[in-house]
């Protein structure tokens, strides 16, 4: 395929950073052609400390594409993004871009809390490129699309998170964009910005615009993309439709959650160990581990087991539940009352196969006294996927249903 | 470089907008404060160096107060400039890391917020010059002239020292420094003439000394400017923004992974 049918085309893109924090930058202050003298002399001295951020990727996406950058945090998602964007340059290989691009990487900058949305507005169009005379036209769009239009004339100062979000993407929606790529934002908006967002996004994409979208909520990314790049410390490991990657990214993370654990897998110690795990509650019982059965699929149903001590508690419950990729728990179970005995108990929950669209999940397993005050509550790092078959209607809603559905009949048919 | 600019031209516009509409909302005087860096340096000139140190005007029958203000306006632009233009690109830290546009817009809005300092102060000479009784004589003419000079120089300046700055930050630490050396080296607050022999050629590779002194003879002696000092300001001003667009130009890609 020829550069000028991709809306992007990436070439061995490759880019090194230097490490050197806090200290004046004297091999990056010398201009070509001095730097490569320099570098041909002491070629020691010249890559020392370096890493390369990204490497030798090489990837096209034709015009109406709508790609995903998936990744840990330091993957090279974001410095991907800004070699597309050109606000930086690669140290080798090559980026085309056919059309107009548009960054929206964070939403704040460019903006000035001491101007107002309008006039902010002009400013972040001035930055794209765009004309105070090409923005006037588009102002009353803007302000439409952001639903701000009596607050047009505060200072952003007095603006919420939310509203800033809107006005920045409501600014970019009404540039004449061709490529566009937008880092986590999204996610700031509240969900009926969000949806109105997905819908605009999906008509740009229908008059053949292109999306670039970063982000860490898998949900949004299964939302919004049919393609995915999957990185791995500035390497590309995998790319292709968006619920395949997200299911072995989805599988990959699971085991890295498990290599980082001690080597007993799934002993209450391991659980324990898991990083990052939250938990909170009043006390007075408490949990002592967790294990939760196999990765289940879709239909198999899961089973944990919980192990717990009451210390002055004499009744309760333990719940489990499930939360997505966005926090949201999609369900929750709850044991009968139990009474405590002294010493550490034990039980043993299974859940029924979750009729969940295929995605990770992350349980939670809390002891609440019969009032319903939280005890001890565990919410873990660690996901575990549901992965489906793949289906169309995959991609859509929180549950999956199943359905029967009768012989399609036409009216016209004879027969 | 300079096309991709022409293109965001708008951009340096709104900025400089933006530098305006910030800049005095929430103070005191406000526009005064566009006047009140020189005439601060001329009340200073006139009680130190004329009163304490006895400097004379360089020509007999101009007061000196209107000999050191003629040299202070086209001063303050310069020392302004580099104060604010030099930081100014590592100050926009978060546009240039996550925002592609030409990085040059930066310098060079705070260079335009300058001039237009740099117009009130002017007009604020005038009306000192008219009330004083002075009048300005017909060589005022050449102003346009000298100022496109001056800002050559200017720009040369600030693009150099911004990108700079941007790999070693010791370049913003020495602008007040470097800023307050150069004005004790240059002919603002005494004549030119008072600097004899090997002193005087390490002062006229100073381009900033052609520039001052011209705009004192148009404006104060109601002399042309001499063709020597134009000479030697042209050419330094030319080569240094031949220096400053070449190394802005040659590291401005770099900027956002240093910065």
């Amino acid at each position: 395929m020829s550069s000028e049918t991709n809306a992007f085309q990436l070439e061995g893109l490759t880019k090194t950073y230097r490490i050197g924090v806090g200290q004046a930058r004297v091999r990056e202050a010398l201009p070509p052609p001095v730097d490569r003298l320099v570098a041909r002399t002491f070629p020691n001295w010249w890559t020392r400390d370096t890493f390369d951020a990204l490497h030798d990727v090489t990837f096209s996406a034709p015009p109406g594409s709508s790609v995903a950058i998936v990744g840990h945090n330091g993957a090279g998602k974001t410095t991907m993004l800004k070699l597309i964007a050109r606000v930086t340059a690669p140290t080798r290989g090559s980026v085309q871009v056919t059309g107009r691009i548009a960054a929206l990487i964070d939403v704040l900058v460019g903006f000035h809390p001491d101007l107002t949305g309008r006039e902010n507005v002009y400013l972040l169009g001035a930055i794209q490129g765009y004309s105070r005379k090409e923005m006037r036209s588009r102002v009353a769009r803007i302000m439409d699309f952001a639903e701000i239009e009596e607050l047009a004339d505060t200072p952003l100062k007095r603006f919420s998170a939310g509203m800033v979000t809107r006005i920045a993407f409501a600014t970019i929606a009404a540039l004449d964009v061709d490529v566009l790529l937008v880092d986590e934002v999204l996610a700031v908006g509240d969900a009926a910005f969000q949806r109105k967002c997905v819908r605009w996004l999906e008509e740009y994409r229908a008059g053949g615009g292109t999306l670039v979208f970063v982000s860490h909520n898998l949900g949004l990314v299964r939302s919004m993309t049919k393609e995915a790049i999957w990185l791995d410390h500035g390497r590309v490991v995998a790319t292709g439709p968006t619920p395949e990657i997200l299911a072995g990214y989805g599988t990959a993370m699971e085991r890295r959650d498990e290599d980082a654990q001690t080597p007993a897998k799934g002993s209450v110690r391991s659980v324990l160990a898991a990083r990052g795990m939250q938990r909170w509650g009043s006390g007075g019982a408490r949990l002592i581990g967790v294990q939760v059965g196999e990765p289940s699929t879709n239909g198999a149903g899961v089973e944990l087991h919980v192990t717990f001590e009451a210390e002055d508690l004499e009744e309760g419950v333990i719940c489990v539940g499930f939360l997505d990729e966005t926090g949201y728990e999609v369900a929750a179970v709850q044991s009968p009352a139990l009474r405590f005995a002294r010493g550490p108990g034990s039980v043993t929950c299974r859940v029924a196969p979750l009729p969940l669209r295929p995605g990770l999940y992350f349980p939670t397993v809390g002891i609440l006294s019969h009032d319903g005050i939280v005890r001890d509550r565990w919410q873990l790092d660690r996901p575990m996927s549901i992965l489906g078959g793949p289906s169309l209607a995959s991609d859509f809603g929180v549950v999956s249903l199943s359905s029967d559905w009768t012989e399609a009949s036409f009216d016209g048919n004879t027969s | 470089m300079i096309t991709r600019l022409w293109r965001y031209r708008e951009l340096v516009l709104s900025l400089i907008r933006r530098q305006y509409q910030l800049r005095y909302r929430q103070s005191l005087v406000g526009f005064a404060w566009a006047i009140l860096p020189p005439l601060a340096s001329l009340f200073v000139a006139t009680v130190v160096f004329h009163g304490v140190i006895g400097v004379q005007s360089g020509k007999p029958g101009v007061p000196y107060t209107l000999f050191a203000l003629s040299a202070l306006v086209p001063w303050t632009f310069f020392s302004q400039s580099l104060t604010a233009g030099v930081p100014s690109v590592v100050g926009a830290i978060a546009m240039v890391t996550r925002l592609p546009f030409p990085r040059a817009a930066i310098p060079f809005s705070m260079i335009g917020t300058s001039m237009i300092d740099l117009g009130v102060s002017l007009l604020g000479f005038i009306l000192f010059a008219v009330i004083t009784g002075a009048g300005l004589p017909i060589t005022a003419l050449w102003l346009p002239l000298l100022l496109l000079i001056e800002l050559v120089l200017v720009v040369g300046v600030v693009l150099l020292g911004s990108a700079a700055n941007v790999f070693a930050r010791d370049i913003r630490l020495a602008i007040p420094l470097v800023t307050q050396l150069w004005l004790f080296l240059t002919p603002v607050m005494y004549p030119l003439e008072n600097v004899d022999g090997a002193l005087r050629v390490l002062y006229l590779l100073n381009p900033m000394t052609g520039i001052v002194e011209m705009f004192r003879q148009i404006l104060a002696y109601g002399e042309a400017p001499s063709m020597d000092l134009m000479l030697l300001a042209v050419v330094g001003a030319l080569v240094t923004l031949v220096i400053g667009i070449w190394y802005f130009a040659a590291t401005e890609e770099r900027f956002a992974d240093v910065i």
